[in-house]
């Protein structure tokens, strides 16, 4: 297993983060969701050197990072498409909306485009529930979805 | 700690504060049934199944996550509880494969026990079974059914609260949880093998034992662990007299239930190929021994052994009894040991010993037993590693220290897996040990106010002198301080400074001292006890204090200090010593030495070795008798606590039991003692050994009982001494518990865990000379010369080496003299 | 209709400190800062506040469980917004950071409280920004750090992202995934209150909750209480959504009738269909059916129309849906979000989803459906959280109030069919 080293700018971060707790561990998420947002992607390289950082065993980092659904063991695309089905979106049609979604990215879900753009995953409530239906794509939600809508934004991401 | 009643299920019971429900219900006899609740883990409050009603709460209440309270009511039978039981179990069972037909866990079952009693009569379950990876290896020795896992994670919380390395975790969520290490890594560690005893399931599973037995045929004998000076103890399951696999057998004094991988799995040894079975004459030595008769080849043991020991009965009588010697074994029980001695004594030597180091019985102050750990607010740990050399040990410490609040001190000429834990690490440099000790003795006598000068020079050491200020600060300020230290590990006569060190501690009004004398040999301490010395009697008796030894053990008894083993050795060599008798012991291999070693015991008219194994020993020695060993043998030893437990048979070896041979020696010899049974030999001790007045086997019973105090005279250490290297290094032989020795050999279940040799080295000393991480040097030192991969990690202070001893192939005590003098050795890069 | 919460919640930049002080932001402190802790304690409790997260709890009572004299303590704001059917908090977040902030420095000071971390659910990334910014003026003003406004009370806030985990909403696994562990709940007692984070007294309080505060601190803890029923006082969040005209976050005055956020302020039923059922609070409380929709919202009136009000959501749905198809998607979510802990809801969860989903294939027996309700029994009240509970919920209120729709996947199934 090579090693994994953090930019220097991600060191900075690292500090910044670090100072706002009283015990390391505490930065075990933050330290997670740096390394997923700039590779896309949390490898047991990267478990290994967060475990150093925090002095935690890397089964330990896998433990944690596993529970949670927004790290991913697989690189996924430039833009994550988080597509709500819970019960508000699915009273107002999302899984029609969302399997257009997937026809028109040509994957199904829960898959990855051959071009590594999109990745479209199913999710459950992202607390928008009175913009049903919503999808969040990285940081930004999209709500009171269409067929167009969706199409518009989609086309709008380079 | 104040005390709460309680009733449960109508039954009234006063308990301590803060135990919990399912704990308080076991003093009544009721039981709740469990999975996840662990006494020694703690509750975890995963899997539900001892939901009970208690009164004034609404819901059902977890019994093992609950504490007790005054006057609380809690039911466990009853309507209510019943269906909640039966449910749970109907869930845990939902995805439970059917597979108890070929399940190693069946018929000692936790889940199938508590179906049994507590179950659904049948099943709703109307889908496919989630199906999972069935027998995959956790590890080259734990198999893991991931179907048959319930995720109720004591194996995890092991991991994380006693074992505390955290490998082995949860990974995933809810119904895709499991039981992993990070990224399929092996489990691989000094203690993995404890999850299958405590897994509730069938899912991790001993690799060695799989489809060999079903539980119910196996014969548990209830015996001890050989494998070092803890004792933890086993059962010994057996079938068709074939050892088909140990488990821990928990004893809270001990190990607290739970026993290292190397007790599990080593004590393979027992099917081993180089078993000696037969007492036999090998054609070394001079070919026309002087004082030797025909030896009758294929000879019974037993009349084997009657003739050797009436040729050393001529020996001595034809070169005087200076002429003969007797290296004992660590390793031995305390009747074969205690038989021995008197054997030899019986011939007129004290040229007794069985060891390389200086050490000598009894202890200056209290000998604690090993969970006064515990109780102790200060653990100082001097020149001691345990999790290498006693590994339960190490997770006693990690248990003090995590759990009831104990502080770690370390003393210590290298870095240990235990300083992590450690409140204060002190480092002294390789071989100033005497300096460091003294240093810390000096330290709490001016704190006394006692101007005491043992002349320590701590500048020789590189302690700092603030640290040693800590130190002297910690050790005072304790309320309790339980000493632990290790002889074998000390140069020269540091141990005797450590006797005197517990003196001065022991002098602070405020503080309540004991001390583990904790040698990593099976028995080291009963070795000692029982007089494996050439300057005591068993029980500590001095051979100046002739009065007593005559009363005791008769108007011959010789009264002279004998030679110890490295005289010994070095009286072969120069001719003086014609005959010696080596039991259990390899000294090739595990004293100083080396090719000098071999040299002296060639130079011997006669060398008897009665061993179990083949070693590089037997192979010189011109006689070689069987050895019955762990596992065929029985009686009791003593472990680093003071305790003495018994060893119990567990295989028929088909060679006669050591104290039964060396009891048919003695008569020869003309004692007329009788040892019909090995209790009976237990009961000579009992009559001859102080500290072991009271014993006898019913009182040894199952859980063993500490010896009285064996109290030993002031120790006087001798001077110091410089000591200076030119530009050479010194050697620290570190110990690896999973050496590739004669216990561990090509065919042992923990083979991926050998070693080849590394050298430790300080920063600055690689840097001198000019070597980094993964170079090989060759390291040379009395006239011996050794290549090992160098690791740059500062485990020890500059000027030093540490080499440990992954093999007896190694070779590495070699590089020590024969004298035991200071290693110097000298790198240089391969 | 009073709006306490939501005054000005469309105020062009009121995110940024200069509008939030001009509307008269941060006023609170000094008037708190000029009394003693423990009375800013007493004015919460008279209030009558309760936890407006979903549970329910007496606000300043829980403030007042604090183990004494044990310090640090810590304030966690539970920012992890996740119940289906609520997005009450996400608004206020994104438009009104400095009320949160607000609301936490009152908390702090009457708790005796130095440090603050907001939780926020890992989705909320961009939200955690537009907080931070917030923190940051706060910090500028003087309102954060040392010796805050010469009252030598010291206090920092920061905010922490959960990474995609519904149960971090429970507040001991959101200190457990704050300290960087797997958002397990933890066992209680000890409770957060004598040991929460790091193991030391924490408060844990909703978002809402705190926005709350600087309103009885400013205004009274009598106006506050004058507000709502006799024993749900106060304002509430409520976020309207499902089969409605006109979705949205409200702010109501408590024991408002519910057929008026349904059909006054969200518009009324889609389509002008006709109303079948909602859910008052939230995924996790049992659902009721339309001949309930004059029930007052509030904590009395809806436990006694045998649900909850949870956090404030309110989920409407009409008839064009067979309501098993909603239950088996709150089951999913369910099972997607149970941490695996304990065996009941584990297996449990799945077990349900099995057998609706089996109903739904019409390949199921007309027993799945007391079935279904016994499997329910024995995972009610036998876990180590309420997430079970919460699971449990609508598949016994569908069953309770709308078997027929069940029925209904059994009419058409050919005599032997059944697998």
């Amino acid at each position: 297993m090579s090693e994994y080293t953090f930019t220097a700018d991600q060191e900075k971060e690292i500090e910044r983060i670090l100072a706002k707790y009283p015990v390391k561990t505490s930065a075990l998420l933050p330290l997670l969701t740096l390394v997923q947002r700039a590779d896309q992607v949390v490898s047991p390289e990267a478990m290994v050197a967060i475990g150093k950082k925090l002095d935690v065993s890397p089964a330990y980092v896998q433990s944690v990072m596993s529970f949670y659904t927004m790290y991913h063991t697989e690189k996924v695309g430039k833009y994550m498409i988080l597509f709500c089905i819970n019960i508000s979106c699915q009273l107002n049609g999302c899984d029609r909306l969302l399997e257009h979604t997937a026809k028109k990215l040509n994957i199904k879900v829960g898959e990855t485009t051959s071009d590594e753009k999109f990745t479209l995953h199913r999710e459950e409530c992202l607390a928008a529930c009175t913009e049903a239906p919503m999808m969040r794509v990285n940081d930004t939600y999209y709500g009171n979805l269409t067929e167009q809508r969706i199409d518009q934004i989609l086309d709008s991401l380079d | 700690m104040s005390e709460v009643t309680l009733t449960i299920d109508g039954k009234s019971v006063t308990v301590p504060k803060g135990t919990k429900v399912v704990d308080a219900a076991k003093q009544v006899d009721v039981d709740i049934p469990v999975f996840c609740y662990h006494e020694k883990i703690g509750p975890l409050g995963c899997c539900r199944m001892c939901l009970v009603e208690v009164e004034k709460m609404p819901k059902l209440m977890t019994a093992c996550t609950m504490d007790v309270a005054p006057d609380m009511v809690v039911k466990t039978v009853g309507d209510k509880v019943e269906k909640a039981q039966k449910g749970v179990l109907e869930f845990t069972l939902l995805n439970h494969p059917l597979d108890c037909p070929v399940c190693d866990k069946g018929g000692e079952c936790p889940l199938q026990d508590n179906t049994f009693k507590y179950g659904p009569p049948d099943t709703r379950m109307e889908f496919h079974r989630a199906n999972n990876v069935k027998a995959a290896p956790l590890s080259p020795v734990i198999t893991i059914d991931r179907e048959r896992c319930i995720a109720c994670q004591r194996c995890t919380a092991y991991s994380e609260r006693i074992e505390q390395n955290r490998e082995l975790v949860m990974l995933n969520r809810g119904f895709h949880n499991e039981v992993n290490t990070f990224n399929n890594q092996p489990y691989d560690n000094r203690f993995s093998g404890n999850v299958i005893d405590i897994c509730p399931v069938g899912a991790l599973t001993n690799t060695d034992f799989r489809f060999k037995a079903r539980t119910w045929d196996l014969t548990n004998h209830d015996t001890l662990c050989a494998n070092c000076g803890v004792n933890c103890n086993i059962t010994f399951g057996t079938r068709l007299n074939e050892l088909m696999r140990i488990e821990a057998r928990p004893n809270d004094a001990v190990d607290d239930g739970w026993i290292c991988d190397k007790g599990r799995w080593g004590h393979q040894f027992v099917d081993s190929k180089n078993r000696i079975t037969a007492a036999r004459e090998n054609s070394v030595g001079k070919t026309e021994p002087t004082s030797f008769p025909n030896f009758p080849i294929d000879a019974p043991t037993e009349e084997a052994a009657e003739k050797v020991v009436e040729v050393f009965k001529r020996i001595a009588e034809e070169h005087g009894p200076e002429s003969i010697g007797f290296i004992g074994s660590p390793y031995a029980t305390n009747e074969e040991s205690f038989l021995y001695q008197k054997l030899f004594r019986l011939l007129g030597t004290n040229n007794i010993d069985h060891k390389p180091y200086q050490e000598t019985p009894g202890l200056p102050v209290n000998h604690y037993d090993i969970d006064a750990i515990e109780s102790s607010n200060i653990v100082l740990l001097i020149a001691s590693d345990p999790t290498e050399e006693l590994p339960i040990l190490d997770l006693r410490i990690k248990k003090a220290v995590t759990r009831c609040g104990t502080k770690l001190l370390s003393l210590n000429d290298q870095t240990t897996a235990l300083d992590k834990y450690a409140g204060l690490t002190v480092k002294y440099k390789i071989g100033s040990e005497a300096s460091a000790i003294d240093a810390l003795a000096e330290g709490l006598a001016r704190e006394l106010g006692e101007s005491i000068d043992f002349s320590s020079d701590l500048a020789q050491t590189g302690i700092p002198a603030d640290e040693m200020k800590s130190l002297v600060e910690a050790v005072r300020s304790s309320m309790k301080i339980c000493v632990v230290y290790n002889p074998a590990a000390l140069s020269g006569d540091s141990a005797l400074r450590v006797k005197r060190l517990l003196s001065v501690i022991s002098k602070i009004p405020t503080v309540e001292c004991g001390a583990i004398p904790a040698a990593p040999a099976t028995n080291a301490v009963g070795a000692m006890d029982m007089g494996l010395l050439p300057d005591f009697y068993p029980g500590g008796v001095p051979v100046s204090d002739s009065e007593k030894i005559k009363e005791l053990w008769g108007e011959e008894a010789p009264t002279k200090a004998g030679l110890t083993t490295l005289e010994m050795l070095a009286k072969a060599k120069s001719g003086e010593l014609k005959a010696l008798w080596v039991h259990r012991s390899n000294p090739v291999v595990d004293f100083p030495g080396g090719d000098q070693v071999v040299e002296a015991l060639k130079n011997l008219d006669l060398l008897v070795v009665h061993d179990m194994l083949e070693t590089e020993t037997t192979q010189l020695a011109k006689i070689v008798l069987p050895s019955s060993g762990p596992g065929f043998d029985e009686g009791t030893t003593t472990n680093i606590g003071g305790r003495i437990q018994a060893r119990r048979k567990a295989l028929d070896s088909g060679v006669p039991a050591d104290w039964k041979l060396i009891s048919i020696m003695l008569k020869k010899l003309g004692d007329e003692t009788e040892y019909s049974r090995v209790a009976k030999v237990l009961n000579d001790i009992a009559k001859r050994v102080p500290g072991y007045q009271e014993i006898n086997a019913r009182l040894v019973g199952k859980l063993g009982i500490n010896r009285e105090q064996v109290t030993v005279e002031n120790a006087s250490p001798g001077n110091l001494e410089g000591a200076n290297g030119n530009g050479k290094l010194k050697l620290r032989v570190a110990s690896y518990l999973f050496a590739h020795d004669k216990i561990l050999d090509a065919s042992s279940k923990l083979a991926h865990h050998f070693k080849s040799s590394s050298a430790f080295l300080n920063e600055s000393d690689a840097g001198s000379l000019g070597v980094a991480n993964g170079d090989r040097v060759r390291i040379s030192g009395n006239g011996v010369e050794l290549d090992a991969e160098v690791n740059v990690d500062n485990r020890c202070a500059a000027g030093g080496i540490v080499v440990p001893k992954v093999s007896d192939e190694q070779g590495v005590n070699g590089l020590v003299n024969l004298d035991g003098s200071p290693a110097w050795v000298e790198i240089k890069k391969v | 209709m009073t709006q306490i919460l939501f005054k000005d919640i469309n105020k062009e930049g009121l995110r940024t400190m200069k509008v939030y002080e001009e509307l008269g932001g941060y006023q609170s402190l000094k008037k708190a800062f000029a009394q003693k802790p423990e009375e800013i304690v007493e004015a919460v409790k008279a209030s009558g506040l309760r936890g407006r997260g979903g549970a329910g709890f007496p606000t300043g009572l829980k403030w007042s469980f604090l183990a004494k004299d044990v310090f640090p303590r810590y304030l966690c704001c539970n920012a992890d917004e996740s119940e289906p059917g609520t997005c009450k908090d996400r608004e206020l977040l994104l438009k009104n950071p400095h009320l949160l902030i607000e609301g936490m420095i009152l908390c702090s000071y009457a708790c005796r409280i130095e440090t603050g971390y907001i939780y926020m659910r890992g989705e909320f990334h961009d939200l955690s920004f537009i907080m931070d910014k917030a923190l940051d003026e706060a910090r500028a003003k003087g309102y954060l750090g040392k010796n805050i406004l010469g009252s030598g009370f010291d206090l920092d806030i920061y905010t922490h992202l959960g990474a995609g985990a519904y149960i971090c909403g429970e507040e001991s696994a959101l200190l457990n995934s704050l300290e960087g562990g797997r958002g397990e709940p933890r066992m209680k007692p000890p409770f957060p209150a004598v040991e929460g984070l790091y193991s030391k007294p924490t408060v844990i309080n909703n978002v809402e909750t705190l926005c709350v505060v600087p309103y009885i601190v400013n205004e009274g803890a009598e106006s506050y209480a004058a507000l709502g029923t006799e024993k749900s006082k106060g304002t509430k969040l409520v976020s309207v959504s499902g089969h409605v005209k006109k979705p949205g976050n409200y702010e109501i005055e408590l024991g408002t009738p519910t057929s008026e956020l349904i059909y006054n302020l969200a518009g009324g039923i889609q389509n002008d269909n006709k109303l079948k059922a909602f859910i008052p609070g939230g995924s996790s409380v049992p659902m009721l059916p339309a001949s309930k929709v004059d029930t007052p919202y509030d904590y009395e009136s809806l436990a006694e129309a045998g649900t909850m009000l949870g956090s404030g959501a309110l989920i409407v749905i009409d008839d064009s849906i067979n309501i098993v198809e909603a239950t088996l998607r709150l089951i999913s979510f369910y099972m997607h979000e149970s941490c695996g802990k304990c065996t009941p809801c584990r297996e449990g969860t799945r077990w349900l989803h099995q057998i609706v989903e089996r109903i739904m294939q019409q390949k199921g027996k007309l027993e799945y459906i007391t079935r279904l309700e016994d499997i329910c029994d024995n995972m009610s009240f036998k876990t180590f959280c309420p997430l079970a509970d919460a699971c449990v919920a609508p598949v016994v209120s569908s069953i309770k109030h709308f078997r027929a729709d069940y029925e209904e996947y059994f009419k058409n199934i050919p005599a032997g069919a059944a697998s």
